[in-house]
């Protein structure tokens, strides 16, 4: 076990390095340039355009420029954002706590109700409820993410109104009141659950959709298994053979499918952050790409790379624990 | 009888009412209620707020409450006095009569944020850093021309000039400058702490700046209006909300009172929308149409080479061909089509503010089109609703009248007028395909290959802004020295490669005369042989767009400076 974890971390580091050398490649060979922006700036002159590049060292061949990056980062040293001239580290640590909030609540609301659908569906295949489970499912799968998420905003917040307050019913931005935090009588918790509500449901529909569709299944496959129908046969309750012996075998996979998904707790939802004004991750990266951010960008892709690498090398040993069947070799 | 009378008297006093309030509306804007938030919605996030490092159009939104300079503009394009007592000129002493030694003096009252005096050595030690090789300043335009900046008292500014430099009321007495005393060393400007947290002298202080989410600015007592009350405003919050679409639901239902840059195609989002106001100017944008006067196949010539065989383009390399594309574009259809009438047509590259020349708008006429262009040789011999080269100057006989047009993907309002381009080109015999570029890739420098600066593409769209002085972007982008090519490591945005010798020698005497008269005289005729020549076609002026709430009072629109410029007088009406 020892030596397996082992020579699997050591795999890690040539497909890092791989990954690392990919990504700088493809933003050296893209056509963005990071002096674009300053092109039609008619205050910028051509001369100060040529001591900006050698400024930023672009003038350099990319073979030096990547060995520059990876020497740095071997000290620890994200590098520095060439925009906003801060530590790449800080751009991330600053967003990364509201990217975690908004993405764990998501998921634990998409296990919640997921889960419990899908097994219902499945043990109640072809029923009505599992044709409407199905047919939403397939619908949040479906339809765009940004435009339902448009569509929460313009009926949630924009048209619905409380009734109490003449307010919109639910805010259309941001993680809290900006104009009220802080304020005496301002309740921190309310506050926070109200602006979470409508990115939590465009996040959860969506993702609940998957995760429903595929516990359906799993638990299709094991309840038709012969050790199910010999713990019928045995006299056991339904509700001891459901839980006991067809769920535990039917989550196996599922455990698979959530270490994978838990890197984007990381990475964060471009859309969902776009169109509720949340502060997250996945707008960090969107801009850093716009900007030609270097730093922030290659930071951000690598800690990815390497939640992920660690999430599928968890995932394989939850499995063998989990599955007595598998063994490390 | 009674009825009528109190119907009279009724109709009297409403009268009455209607005209106090129009007299309300004309006089100066009284002292507003002090007091509120106001939030801003905006779709970028700044850079950083270090103007002098910063490129986000946002960071000079976000800097324009925090900061005031020696002048401002007005509407007009016409300087008025900020921080300094008046505009300085030569007839007040202000300039010297070589125009090599500017003077302001301060107002007696003008302090940071923080209340330390805001002084003449600040303006010392912001010249230090822009000239400091090592700041990594983004623009060192006009500073570098500056000999000296003296300070004979504290509220005593002197200029001194090395070599005239044409701009210095906009670069000078325009620029937000930086606090010596709350900044740091020259040659790590980037690593201030200023550049994320900047103290300023404006109406409003800088207070938090929540990553991705929002800036406070809070009221700054020691304003130099302060004793007036201003600025009225108890705390402005700049919230970043990066949809627009989300933007305009968020400022209908006052969730947020002001959104930043709107454009042309939300006039009908905000028709029936209560309570809130779509207003703006057009700006110094003007679309425009740029030819490619050069071979395209041949790689960035040089302003030298180009009187070689071989080097026009070659259907555009011929005035006339350029003159038939001009008259066959119908501008006032474009405008009353794609931007609901409300924009300017565009006549000249400098389209407002003093030195705009007097050029007519263009004549729509495609009948003198299609003679231009027979005369020119292009003929459609083989009946194929396309024009050939029949006996054209430099196009092999046979070659269809075929031109790229190419512009940034992803604007709806460029690509919709693409489609009317090529539609009135197609009626007289001239074929425009579209072939659209990212914006990054369209605008991107001469080492990383831009088709724009290596001369590869036959006619762009795009837009370019100036400031009130003209004089850096005119000269970038017509004279004859500006040419991008390997000889001068692509400096210079002459894209049309257009040589015209009489334009040179304009725009020369434009940016060596201190006389603002004959400057603006000399942009006439400069502009006057860019309309003859048609290196560019100038369609239509942009707007700029913002949506704000009824109840934010004492908004004024401004093309010339961002939408902060009066924020001490803004005030919400409760």
């Amino acid at each position: 076990m020892t030596r397996y974890l082992i020579r699997r971390s050591l795999q890690a580091v040539p497909a890092l390095l791989l990954v690392s050398l990919c990504v700088f490649l493809m933003i050296e060979l893209g056509p963005m340039d990071p002096l674009a922006m300053y092109e039609d700036n008619p205050n910028v002159s051509p001369e100060d355009l040529l001591r900006l590049e050698e400024r930023l060292g672009l003038g350099q061949p990319v073979h030096i420029r990547y060995g520059k990056w990876l020497l740095n980062l071997l000290r620890g040293d994200w590098g520095t954002s060439n925009v906003t001239w801060r530590p790449a580290i800080l751009e991330i640590t600053d967003r990364l706590p509201n990217t975690l909030y908004l993405m764990t609540a998501s998921l634990v609301a998409t296990l919640a109700l997921a889960i419990p659908l899908g097994i219902v569906s499945a043990l109640k295949q072809y029923s009505a409820l599992d044709y409407v489970a199905t047919a939403f499912a397939l619908m949040w799968r479906s339809i765009p993410i940004f435009w339902f998420g448009l569509l929460l905003i313009i009926v949630f917040h924009a048209t619905l109104k409380n009734p109490f307050t003449g307010n919109p019913l639910f805010p259309g931005a941001g993680m809290y009141d900006i104009r009220d935090k802080g304020m005496p009588g301002y309740n921190a918790i309310l506050d926070y659950a109200h602006h979470l509500a409508l990115p939590l449901t465009m996040l959860t529909l969506h993702s609940a959709a998957r995760y429903m569709r595929f516990m359906r299944s799993s638990m299709l496959e094991v309840i038709h298994q012969d050790y199910v129908r010999t713990a019928r046969a045995k006299g056991l309750s339904e509700r001891w053979v459901i839980y006991r012996h067809a769920l535990k075998n039917a989550a196996i996979p599922l455990t698979t499918i959530i270490a994978l998904d838990l890197p984007m707790l990381f990475g964060g939802a471009l859309y969902t952050e776009t169109m509720f004004s949340w502060p997250g991750m996945g707008r960090l990266f969107l801009q850093s790409a716009e900007r030609v951010d270097y730093a922030v960008l290659m930071a951000i892709v690598m800690i990815n790379a390497a939640l992920i690498i660690f999430f599928q090398l968890a995932a394989d040993v939850a499995y063998a624990y989990l599955d007595p069947r598998i063994r490390f070799s | 009888m009674r009825n009528k009378l109190l119907g009279i008297a009724l109709i009297a006093v409403l009268l009455a009412a209607s005209l106090l309030a129009c007299a309300g509306q004309n006089a100066k804007p009284s002292a507003g209620q002090r007091g509120g938030t106001l939030v801003i919605g905006i779709h970028q996030e700044p850079d950083n707020l270090n103007v002098n490092i910063a490129n986000q159009t946002v960071s000079f939104e976000v800097n324009e409450f925090i900061n005031d300079a020696l002048l401002g503009i007005d509407a007009d394009g016409e300087y008025i006095p900020e921080l300094a007592k008046e505009v300085p000129t030569v007839q007040n002493g202000g300039i010297s009569a070589d125009g090599l030694t500017v003077t302001y003096h301060l107002r007696d009252n003008v302090k940071w944020a923080d209340g330390q005096p805001c002084t003449c050595d600040d303006w010392k030690f912001t010249w230090e850093v822009i000239t400091n090789p090592n700041s990594g300043v983004k623009s060192t335009t006009g500073w570098k021309d500056l000999a000296a900046v003296e300070c004979p008292a504290p509220q005593t500014i002197v200029f001194q000039f090395a070599q005239y430099y044409a701009a210095h009321l906009q670069s000078m007495g325009g620029a937000w400058i930086l606090p010596r005393h709350a900044t740091g060393d020259p040659a790590k400007m980037q690593e201030w702490a200023y550049n994320r947290a900047p103290l300023g002298n404006g109406p409003f202080a800088f207070k938090e700046w929540v990553s991705g989410d929002h800036l406070t600015l809070v009221r700054n007592e020691h304003f130099y209006l302060a004793s007036e009350g201003q600025p009225y405003l108890d705390q402005i919050i700049i919230q970043i909300v990066p949809s627009r679409e989300v933007g305009k639901q968020l400022v209908k239902t006052g969730s947020i009172d002001v959104l930043w840059n709107l454009t042309e195609s939300d006039f009908p989002d905000f028709e029936k929308a209560e309570g809130v106001t779509l207003t703006g100017l057009a700006d110094t944008r003007t679309e425009r149409l740029v030819f490619n006067l050069r071979n395209p196949e041949i790689d960035a010539p040089c302003a030298d080479q180009l009187g070689a065989e071989g080097l026009w383009h070659w259907a555009l390399g011929d005035v006339r061909v350029r003159q038939a594309i001009r008259y066959g574009i119908d501008k006032k259809l474009i405008n009353d089509k794609l931007l609901y009438g409300k924009a300017t047509l565009g006549t000249a590259e400098l389209n407002m503010g003093w030195a705009k020349p007097n050029i007519p708008v263009s004549a729509y006429d495609p009948k003198k089109a299609g003679q231009l262009l027979d005369e020119a040789g292009w003929q459609d011999a083989n009946g194929d609703g396309v024009r050939e080269c029949v006996s054209c100057q430099y196009a092999e006989k046979g070659r269809p009248l075929r031109l790229k047009l190419q512009t940034t993907t992803g604007d709806k309002l460029r690509e919709d007028a693409e489609q009317v381009l090529v539609e009135q080109m197609k009626a007289i015999g001239v074929e425009f395909y579209i072939e659209n570029i990212p914006s990054a890739e369209l605008f991107g420098s001469y080492s990383s290959g831009a088709i724009r600066k290596h001369g590869q593409f036959d006619i762009l769209m795009y837009t370019t802004n100036y400031g009130p002085d003209p004089q850096s972007l005119i000269e970038n982008y017509y004279a004859s020295w500006n040419i991008p090519c390997d000889g001068n490591k692509g400096l210079g945005y002459n894209y049309s490669r257009w040589i015209n010798d009489e334009f040179d020698r304009w725009i020369k005497v434009a940016g060596e005369s201190p006389d603002l008269q004959t400057r603006r005289e000399a942009y006439q005729k400069a502009s006057e042989e860019i309309d003859k020549d048609v290196p560019a076609i100038y369609l239509y002026d942009r707007l700029k767009l913002n949506a704000h709430r009824n109840t934010l009072q004492g908004w004024v629109d401004n093309n010339w400076q961002q939408i902060g410029y009066n924020s001490g007088a803004w005030w919400l009406k409760r």
